[in-house]
């Protein structure tokens, strides 16, 4: 019985991509050779010790470690592994499914603390915004045009001809009403709470 | 190629584009006012999560129902031909329509939501929309009109060498659905080349990303800017503007260029373009009025200098 | 006619038409005799045979104890003349095993006037129950005297296909071909749609030889046997030759060919050359892979055959220079592409490959880089006849690269658009055959192949380890793009065996390159309207014990047509294809009821019967519709799509049906459950196993025997309702060349069910498997229980 019960969850993380709705029932997960391509062309193997081929393999293997590893929070999310990969496998969506994994368990919530910000921006105006708590580093990098800019944007899109892009009234409450439907308000307590 | 509309055009708005290049938008509006392609902007559509999706914030379901809404919107406009500035939009859109066609079980899901949040007039039907044929990006719709831009070209550019950056999202997520390769994008080289510009059609790294990475720009700040090094060191000295079709990637290059540049020790000298903004400047457009210079952080005004009017 | 000569020499053997004749329209019926065999006691021994004997009506009926012995065989011809027996029942065991013996056992008789009663498998063997079984074979005895009584005698179908063959493709698979079947005296045509035969061999400098564990010269090898070609008597050979038009006939095909003359007089033309000295016009040579040059009035290469020049018109200017220096005349522009009306017994496909276009692969630099270049290019460039004449060197700078990295897998085993998702089998063997020769004579060039798998199958993992012992760099990984960085080729791999992206510098990359289906291979398989599969190649009707027939009589394939191979599969496939046409010329000459005919009168030509024919039995002869004897299973599947009714299957007439199915479910008693399984022969050997097995079921089952599912209509099923089927069961193997039909017609006869009333669940469809006999079992009881359950309630 015990060994038939191991057998069954050897597949149970593959089994849980495949069944995730960010994964299209054509994902060629299970189709994998090992062959590399993916790595050969991912900045993020290039410039760390992430590699998206190994990521697949300990998928394959149901081994658990891989939502331990560090590196996989290094993925762009820009796909070029997917865009080529001969067997139709996506490690960029593979690697979005584990992380989602990873944050309902609880695991690596500080990795998102900081953007929980953006969540609340949308929810009030439903817009995307870059979270104030990084603001400063961008002043950093960027320079002092940087704040001189964000304060003279609401001119410089007027005369752009350009209208007010943050959703009020009726359009806003639709907004926030859809996202305590989905959940999206709760999971975002529950993040904050965590962190 | 696919059939790229003309008219019924919803320009859907893009959170990186409102804030840090508006200018790619009022480029768009006037070469689209000037193209004769008829759209509209719908002032309560929502954006499309794109940021907080890839920062591992958003759920799919909230994606998808907040889809949805726009989805209504773009009906009850009649303006059902999404077309957006944003390479991220463009696939989050494709990929929301994909599933609510074909997934049953998340469109009754989706629906439920949107009932309990009291918008059962905007529940979607399968196949109300089509993901092949409803969305779309801007570079689809000027690339349509290419020969039309080229024979309205009022600037000359022939002294100006310019390289593309394809947006990831848009060649790599749906690469079957673009209307260039993902192995060898030359959609933008080939509108550049329209413009009357002088096309650096291969680099090192062309094809690779931004660096941008959603969080990593934030998160993991020395990694993403490798990757943007990678592209700007491999472009040094070969163009004077690189070209973009996403503002989260000319955002990580306009803006990060500096950075690069000190820890190199000298200037790479690249502008960075939306391909909107460089064919509404070759067409004419004011620089300050329309194409919104003002807010890049690497200045175009030595572009704007060079390029005198065609005789 | 025939006088039988055995016993009673005045017993004149009346031809079955007149039988027939006579049974339809004379007051006296045919006289029928019934033999029963006891089968030692395996009939015998369940089965009450007085009872089943007086339950029989007939002219004569007598009892044995092994019918199908030897003695037998006396006794069934002395009684059929006796007493003037017309037609014969043998009510003993399967057809399958012995329907043959008692058809011979009779003669004279028409083969169609012997019908087998299969009491052995069928009842005793199946049954326990004795006097359930009794009745039952009393049943199905009468089922079979019935059946037999209007049974039509039908003659066999002879046929003569035509002693000869066209070959289409002129490459090492094609020649093979033709070379063995004019050895075998059977005229052959190679047509080549290139001015030159021998293929890509010619081009490929040296092959791999695992025997040898070294590299043999091609041409040294190819040259003997085309001389041997071009000398043969029995081959004629066509080149710059294309197929316009093809129509199929019962004993051959007749074939449109085009050929263009390249404007030259091709028996006026001594290859001096001189009219290419004085060309003008200098072109890519596609020979060296455009690497070098030739003039617009060409040969290919010096060994071509035919020796002859031939202008390319494409790139032709007709400045008259060649015409002005041949000395022959030879050289005539106004000649026009000749078009030829050709006839041939058979065909062999041997069109052989194209190269995968590395465009589709830009990210590898094919088109970018000049020291970026394919596995051809490199064969060329280690030709002694080539652009370098052997010497490896880089078309960028003539230098002699320090370096090489091979790309495997270009192409090849990829699902992404423009990809092959197939292997193309023979790039490894090819890298290392380049790896070797480069190793070999440039020591000091290191060369690397990137791989995903290296595929040396069989004796070939000996020639890798040969290479590998001339030093070899293997790296197990599939590369992501190649780069050039200061001057120098980049390769982006990960070694996945270390787990490290890498940025290999090279000053040479070869991609080894898909092969694919020629487009002369996809134009002739639609003009033949040949199968090909889901990658393109020529589809063989059975991959595995029909490897060189096409799902087309008389059309055959071998060579790279049918699939990715190297020489010595080729060759050896081209072989068989000539065994092939021999067999069908030699043998292959008659055909067995069933068989589909159409009554021409009554067709108008609608072309359904042809479109839901997989086995392709049915084609436009010139002005009407024909059925391939050969090709026809007597399936059905055209007679039940016909709206004309012009379609009879031969062999199984509805009237034998009718009888059948009614005599089945005579005598059914109150209560009584009556089950009629329609089984092909797949379902039918099923059935038989579970008799061999001994393996019970009610005898409530019931069988007929039928060729396919797609012979039964719906009428068929009302009339068996009506007389009183409780329920139907259909078993048939699904054969893939008719799953179409298939589907069509469950569908077809389920709608058809339903609209008259009969609940869905009492006709039944099964998928036949000959060894999978239990779950046929398993299928008997289940339906008998599901109606006996809902007889309960």
């Amino acid at each position: 019985m015990m060994e038939k019960k191991h057998k069954k969850s050897q597949h149970s993380l593959v089994r849980e991509i495949k069944d995730n709705l960010r994964a299209s029932p054509d994902l060629g997960i299970k189709r994998c050779m090992q062959c590399g391509l993916c790595t050969s062309n991912c900045p993020a193997a290039r410039h760390s010790d992430y590699d998206p081929r190994e990521m697949v393999k300990k998928v394959l293997d149901n081994n658990l470690e891989v939502l331990d590893n560090p590196d996989i929070w290094n993925c762009f999310y820009c796909y070029t592994c997917a865009s080529n990969c001969p067997v139709n496998n996506s490690p960029s969506l593979i690697n979005q499914i584990l992380r989602e994994k990873i944050l309902n368990t609880g695991g690596n919530v500080s990795r998102v603390a900081e953007f929980i910000e953006f969540g609340y921006n949308y929810v009030e105006k439903g817009v995307g915004t870059i979270p104030s708590t990084f603001f400063q580093d961008l002043v950093d990098d960027f320079g002092e045009d940087y704040p001189k800019l964000k304060h003279d944007l609401p001119d410089i899109r007027r005369k752009l001809g350009l209208k007010e892009y943050n959703l009020k009234g009726e359009a806003a409450a639709e907004v926030k009403n859809i996202l305590k439907a989905s959940g999206f308000t709760q999971r975002l307590e529950k993040l904050k709470k965590i962190a | 190629m696919k059939n790229i509309p003309h008219e019924n055009i919803l320009l859907f708005k893009s959170c990186l584009v409102n804030v840090e290049y508006p200018g790619v938008e009022s480029s768009t509006r006037y070469l689209f006012d000037h193209l004769g392609v008829e759209y509209q902007v719908h002032p309560d559509q929502s954006c499309c999560t794109g940021l907080g999706y890839y920062y591992d914030l958003f759920d799919q379901y909230s994606t998808l129902a907040l889809a949805a809404r726009n989805f209504y919107l773009a009906r009850e406009s009649e303006h059902t031909n999404i077309t957006t500035l944003c390479a991220t939009c463009y696939a989050i859109l494709k990929k929301s329509l994909h599933l609510l066609n074909s997934n049953e079980k998340a469109r009754s899901k989706v629906n439920e939501i949107l009932e309990e949040a009291g918008l059962s007039h905007m529940k979607y039907e399968a196949n109300m929309l089509s993901s092949e044929e409803n969305i779309f990006h801007i570079v689809e719709v000027l690339y349509s009109k290419r020969e039309q831009i080229s024979q309205k070209i009022k600037k000359d550019f022939s002294k100006i060498k310019v390289a593309s950056h394809h947006a990831c999202h848009y060649c790599k997520i749906y690469p079957e659905q673009s209307i260039t390769s993902s192995r060898n994008p030359m959609l933008l080289d080939e509108l550049a080349d329209c413009c009357g510009v002088k096309v650096v059609d291969w680099y090192d790294f062309k094809k690779a990303t931004c660096g941008a990475g959603f969080s990593q720009r934030f998160a993991n700040r020395d990694l993403s800017l490798s990757a943007t090094r990678d592209k700007l060191y491999a472009l040094e000295g070969k163009a004077d503007v690189l070209l973009h079709m996403c503002p989260n990637c000319q955002m990580q290059f306009d803006r990060y260029q500096p950075v690069l540049e000190k820890e190199l020790g000298r200037k790479i000298g690249l502008i960075h373009l939306n391909i909107a903004q460089l064919a509404a400047l070759a067409m004419g457009a004011d620089p300050y009025e329309v194409v919104g210079i003002q807010t890049h952080t690497i200045p175009v005004e030595d572009l704007i200098d060079k390029i005198k009017d065609i005789e | 006619m025939i006088i039988m000569t055995n016993n009673s020499p005045q017993v004149e053997y009346i031809p079955p038409v007149y039988k027939e004749k006579r049974l339809r329209h004379s007051k006296n019926p045919d006289k029928i005799g019934v033999f029963l065999c006891r089968c030692g006691d395996n009939i015998s021994n369940i089965i009450d045979m007085e009872k089943l004997k007086s339950s029989i009506k007939a002219d004569f009926v007598a009892e044995f104890e092994n019918l199908c012995s030897i003695n037998c065989r006396r006794h069934i011809r002395e009684e059929i003349i006796e007493h003037d027996l017309d037609r014969v029942a043998i009510v003993a065991c399967s057809p399958l095993t012995h329907l043959k013996t008692f058809q011979n056992y009779a003669d004279p008789l028409n083969p169609h006037m012997v019908e087998m009663i299969n009491l052995r498998e069928q009842c005793s063997w199946v049954h326990t129950d004795q006097e359930k079984a009794t009745k039952k074979a009393i049943e199905v005895t009468r089922a079979g005297i019935e059946k037999l009584k209007n049974a039509q005698a039908l003659d066999k179908i002879i046929r003569q296909t035509e002693k000869s063959a066209a070959i289409f493709g002129g490459g090492i698979s094609g020649i093979t071909a033709a070379l063995s079947l004019a050895n075998q005296g059977i005229k052959s045509c190679i047509i080549e749609k290139k001015p030159t035969i021998g293929g890509n061999m010619v081009k490929i400098g040296k092959v791999f030889s695992p025997e040898k564990l070294a590299e043999e010269c091609a041409l040294c090898i190819l040259n003997p046997i085309i001389n041997e070609v071009i000398n043969h008597k029995n081959i004629h050979i066509m080149t710059r030759t294309n197929l316009l038009r093809a129509g199929r006939k019962a004993t051959h095909f007749k074939l449109i060919l085009e050929k263009d003359t390249g404007l030259v007089h091709e028996e006026r033309c001594i290859a001096c050359g001189k009219c290419a000295e004085v060309c003008p016009v200098e072109v890519p040579d596609e020979w060296n892979q455009k690497m070098t040059t030739r003039k617009a009035i060409y040969k290919t290469f010096p060994q071509a055959v035919p020796d002859v020049y031939t202008i390319d018109r494409e790139n032709c200017i007709e400045c008259g220079m060649c015409a002005e220096a041949c000395k022959m005349g030879a050289i005539d522009f106004k000649l026009k592409p000749e078009v030829i009306p050709f006839q041939a017994g058979n065909i062999i496909i041997a069109t052989g490959h194209e190269n995968y276009d590395l465009n589709k692969r830009p990210e590898y630099g094919y088109h970018r880089f000049d020291d970026v270049i394919s596995q051809m290019d490199l064969s060329r460039i280690l030709g002694v006849n080539g652009p370098t004449q052997g010497e490896l060197l880089r078309i960028s700078d003539g230098k002699v690269p320090d370096k090489v990295v091979m790309i495997q897998c270009t192409g090849s085993r990829d699902e992404k658009a423009d990809g092959k998702r197939y292997c193309s089998k023979v790039c490894c063997m090819i890298a290392l055959k380049h790896a070797s020769i480069i190793r070999e004579h440039y020591p000091d060039t290191e060369v690397v192949i990137c791989y995903t798998d290296l595929r040396t199958v069989g004796m070939y993992e000996n020639y890798l380890r040969y290479v590998q012992d001339k030093g070899l760099k293997l790296i197990r990984g599939r590369p992501g793009e190649v780069s050039k960085k200061d001057g120098k080729l980049v390769v982006r791999v990960e070694d996945t065996l270390e787990g490290k992206p890498l940025d290999i510098e090279t000053d040479m990359v070869v991609l080894s390159e898909a092969i694919e289906p020629s487009a002369g291979t996809m134009r002739i398989a639609r003009k033949l309207n040949v199968g090909m599969n889901q990658d393109l190649f020529i589809k063989e009707k059975h991959a595995k014990i029909k490897p060189v027939n096409t799902d087309m009589g008389r059309i055959f394939v071998c060579g790279t047509a049918q699939g990715p191979k190297d020489i010595t599969d080729s060759v050896a496939q081209a072989n068989a294809a000539a065994a092939k046409v021999s067999e069908e010329i030699e043998s292959g000459t008659e055909a067995e009821p069933p068989v589909a005919v159409i009554e021409t009168s009554k067709c108008d030509l609608c072309g359904k019967c042809r479109n839901i024919c997989g086995f392709k039995a049915v084609y436009k002869d010139e002005e009407n519709m024909a059925v391939d004897p050969m090709a026809c299973r007597g399936c059905g599947a055209c007679a039940g799509q016909c709206p004309q009714e012009a379609i009879e299957i031969k062999g199984i007439n509805d009237q034998e049906l009718y009888a059948q199915i009614k005599a089945l479910l005579s005598d059914k008693e109150e209560g009584e459950i009556r089950i009629l399984a329609f089984l092909d022969n797949v379902g039918y050997t099923a059935a038989d196993t579970i008799g061999y097995n001994r393996i019970n079921y009610p005898e409530a089952i019931r069988i007929i025997r039928i060729p396919s599912i797609n012979r039964i209509m719906s009428h068929h099923l009302m009339y068996a309702f009506n007389q009183g089927a409780d329920g139907i069961l259909m078993a048939e193997y699904p054969d893939e060349c008719m799953l179409e039909a298939h589907k069509a017609k469950i569908k077809e006869l389920t709608e058809k069910i339903a609209a008259e009333g009969i609940p869905n669940d009492r006709l039944r469809f099964y998928k036949a498997y000959a060894p999978h006999y239990r779950g046929l079992n398993k299928q008997f009881h289940r339906f008998y229980e599901d109606i006996r359950a809902e007889a309960k309630i």
